[in-house]
């Protein structure tokens, strides 16, 4: 069970991933950089806020919207210059990113360990099948879910979503067609950089908001999305789940090589399908 | 051609001012009093932070102290400070640069023991005396000990050995654990259930947990030592690592059901952020300056608390405490040498020497340079604040439980065996 909640977060983060690159081409290294920016946020918030139960919910509510507004920041500042660069360039960027952000985070919010207490009503564990469960899990298990039905009605039933899986096909006849395809990479990119904010955010009472969360994300949520393909949504989700059960209970099962496990599936699924679970080939 | 031209024009002009300023400046700070000079090494910047912060600050105000008081063998001391990034190759980069081109006299810090033992390595190959400041494996004084490397502050050895001690007095037979897999979480374990089994023969260990270090999600080892039918359990986890650990497994009711003993959880860097949800009942070492017992039993501690806070705006931690020791022990080593040559600063210190600190004695011991200090183990409480402190502290002195001279060259021997 708490593997299910592990693989939802895992879920918000990649997908973010996933999306940004579908679109702009761009493997955005920055990634968990916004994760954790989005737990620091939650902090703060949670702190600023009055001490009433709302505030909790209004900070996760507040927290990615500041994680996407400065995704949009740094995709109109700096990524737009280099779309036509070779990908090489688009690493090194935003590879660079991640040492700014973790540089600026510590600047702003000091070395020390933080953290965030869960909402009074979710303190406490349930009993599922006879396990104590805590009820924070369920919440997440809640919401992920939620939020990928979201994804899934936004892309396919409404006209940004049609437009963003066509600037996965083609994007220079999306531009000849007469969208702005500029504006919808911001978008993309601040959507993208939201849901990943929104991970950090729901994350951060599970776990210490500290310096160094961003690369533990990071290397997890790109397994993930390698595995699931690329660009892919579902895959993304199918994988995140399957990570998330392999990394709680592929502890219990074989101890000695759960760590390596989960780069084995992914050395196998890249030897078996190159593009992913559900990912496409390249032409 | 003629851009160009206009281009390296005032590039020259700066570059011959550069030279100006720099001629300038080396003569005259040979002249005089010349500090003796001492490259610390250490994690500047990322996660390790909110240790090396403290240090630091402690380290400042101590050599601030030393050097309005006239400095040592009327020298100035100055500490020049490296990054290394949590990492051992890049340790000891900034540990060839200080030493060939600073042409520091010492090498002096680490937080993660990796890049102790590095720096250690490059100190004896380079014979330039190293002072581990901050970083606590046993193995760079004992195992792996030479004739170039101090270590200033407590090693796990002594800190592990006065948990196990106040361990065995807890009325519990049925043991398990959980310790992050590497090096230290190993040595903690080891040397825990070795020193209570010693002072305490019928321990029986029901269960183990090895979870990587770093791991976010730990509830399969909540829902493992639930089950496990331990009494209580010992943690080396530490940091934000542990921090995750105790917010998972409290609604599992886990510290209500198995005692929980642990390595780090009362310092501040995990207690104050917990806040409500620190694990009130658990047993662990930490340096509880604002305790009652603790500042009767050290009249001079309040004192320094102040002098701390007023100069950083923040509480003391461990690590601030360290720092401070730590200049002056080198400082000590120096003065009794009378010199700043390595080989007589080394034979200073394998005479071994006591200084009396705020927070009691702390004997440098000359056999493998290792310091001693006291040692404290608490319990976790909420104070009327409703804010988690380190209570019922008890005091041991490292002297009393720490491997003796006979038993580490016993160490030294075996892993020198071992490398053949």
């Amino acid at each position: 069970m708490s593997g299910l909640s592990v693989g939802m977060l895992l879920f918000l983060v990649s997908v973010g991933m996933s999306l940004i690159f579908g679109v702009t081409r761009i493997v955005n290294l920055a990634h968990g950089s916004f994760y954790m920016v989005g737990a620091y946020l939650m902090v703060t918030l949670v702190e600023v806020l009055p001490d009433r139960p709302w505030a909790f919910w209004l900070a996760l509510l507040l927290a990615p919207l500041g994680v996407a507004a400065l995704g949009g920041v740094i995709e109109i500042g700096l990524l737009r210059l280099i779309y036509r660069r070779d990908p090489l360039m688009q690493l090194i960027l935003t590879f660079g990113l991640i040492l700014v952000i973790g540089t600026l985070v510590l600047l702003a919010w000091g070395p020390d360990n933080k953290s965030v207490s869960r909402p009074e009503a979710l303190a406490g564990s349930v009993r599922v099948f006879g396990q104590p469960f805590p009820s924070y899990y369920l919440l997440v298990l809640g919401l992920a879910p939620l939020v990928a039905v979201a994804l899934w009605l936004v892309f396919y039933r409404t006209r940004f979503g049609m437009l963003i899986r066509a600037a996965t096909v083609d994007r220079e006849m999306l531009g000849a067609l007469g969208v702005n395809v500029s504006a919808l990479y911001t978008q993309v990119f601040m959507f993208g950089s939201w849901l990943a904010g929104f991970g950090g955010a729901l994350a951060a009472p599970t776990v210490a908001v500290a310096l160094g969360m961003d690369s533990d994300v990071l290397t997890t949520a790109f397994v993930v999305v390698v595995i699931g393909g690329l660009g892919s949504f579902a895959g993304s989700f199918i994988s995140a789940l399957l990570v998330g059960l392999l990394q709680s209970f592929g502890i219990l099962i074989f101890p000695a090589i759960s760590i390596v496990l989960l780069f084995a599936i992914m050395a196998v699924v890249l030897i078996v399908r190159p593009w992913g679970l559900l990912g496409r080939p390249e032409e | 051609m003629r851009t160009r031209v206009k281009c390296a024009t005032p590039a020259l002009a700066v570059l011959s001012m550069l030279l100006v300023l720099i001629t300038a400046v080396g003569p005259a700070a040979a002249q005089g009093r010349s500090p003796i000079r001492i490259g610390e090494i250490n994690s500047y910047s990322g996660l390790a932070t909110v240790y090396t912060f403290p240090y630091k600050e402690g380290l400042l105000m101590a050599a601030k102290e030393i050097n309005d008081a006239g400095g040592v063998l009327g020298r100035p001391i100055e500490f020049i400070f490296r990054d290394d990034k949590l990492k051992p190759d890049e340790a000891v980069k900034a540990a060839r640069e200080l030493v060939g081109q600073e042409k520091v006299d010492f090498l002096a810090g680490c937080i993660s023991s990796g890049v102790g033992l590095a720096i250690s390595a490059y100190a004896k190959e380079a014979k330039t005396l190293y002072f581990a400041t901050h970083c606590q494996t046993s193995r760079l004084t004992w195992d792996d000990g030479h004739r170039y490397i101090a270590h200033t502050t407590n090693n796990v050895n002594q800190y592990v050995r006065a948990l196990a001690k106040k361990a065995a007095t807890l009325p519990y037979k049925k043991w398990a654990h959980i310790s992050p897999d590497y090096e230290y979480g190993h040595n903690v374990w080891d040397e825990f259930i070795a020193y209570l089994k010693h002072l305490k023969p019928d321990i029986q260990v029901m269960q183990e947990n090895w979870p990587k270090l770093g791991e976010t999600d730990h509830s399969s080892y909540v829902t493992a030592l639930l089950q496990s039918g331990a009494d209580a359990f010992i943690s080396s986890v530490w940091g934000a690592q542990e921090i995750a650990f105790v917010k998972q497994a409290r609604p599992f009711g886990l510290f209500e059901k198995v005692h929980y003993i642990s390595a780090s959880v009362g310092n501040p860097d995990e207690l104050e952020p917990l806040g409500k949800e620190a694990p009130v009942g658990a047993v662990t070492p930490g340096f509880a300056w604002y305790d009652d017992g603790m500042q009767k039993r050290h009249p001079k501690l309040a004192d320094w608390v102040k002098k701390y806070t007023d100069r950083t705006k923040k509480d003391p931690t461990l690590g601030a405490s360290w720092g401070y020791a730590s200049a002056y022990i080198i400082t000590e080593a120096i003065k009794r040498a009378k010199s700043a040559e390595t080989d007589k600063v080394i034979a200073a210190l394998s005479e071994g020497y006591e200084m009396e600190f705020p927070w009691g004695k702390v004997i440098m011991r000359g056999c493998d340079m290792q310091a001693i200090p006291p040692q404290w183990v608490g319990v976790v409480k909420m104070n009327a604040q409703g804010k988690p402190v380190l209570a019922d502290i008890e005091e041991t002195h490292g002297k009393d439980v720490i491997r003796s001279c006979d038993e580490v060259a016993k160490l030294r021997a075996a892993a020198a065996d071992k490398k053949k």
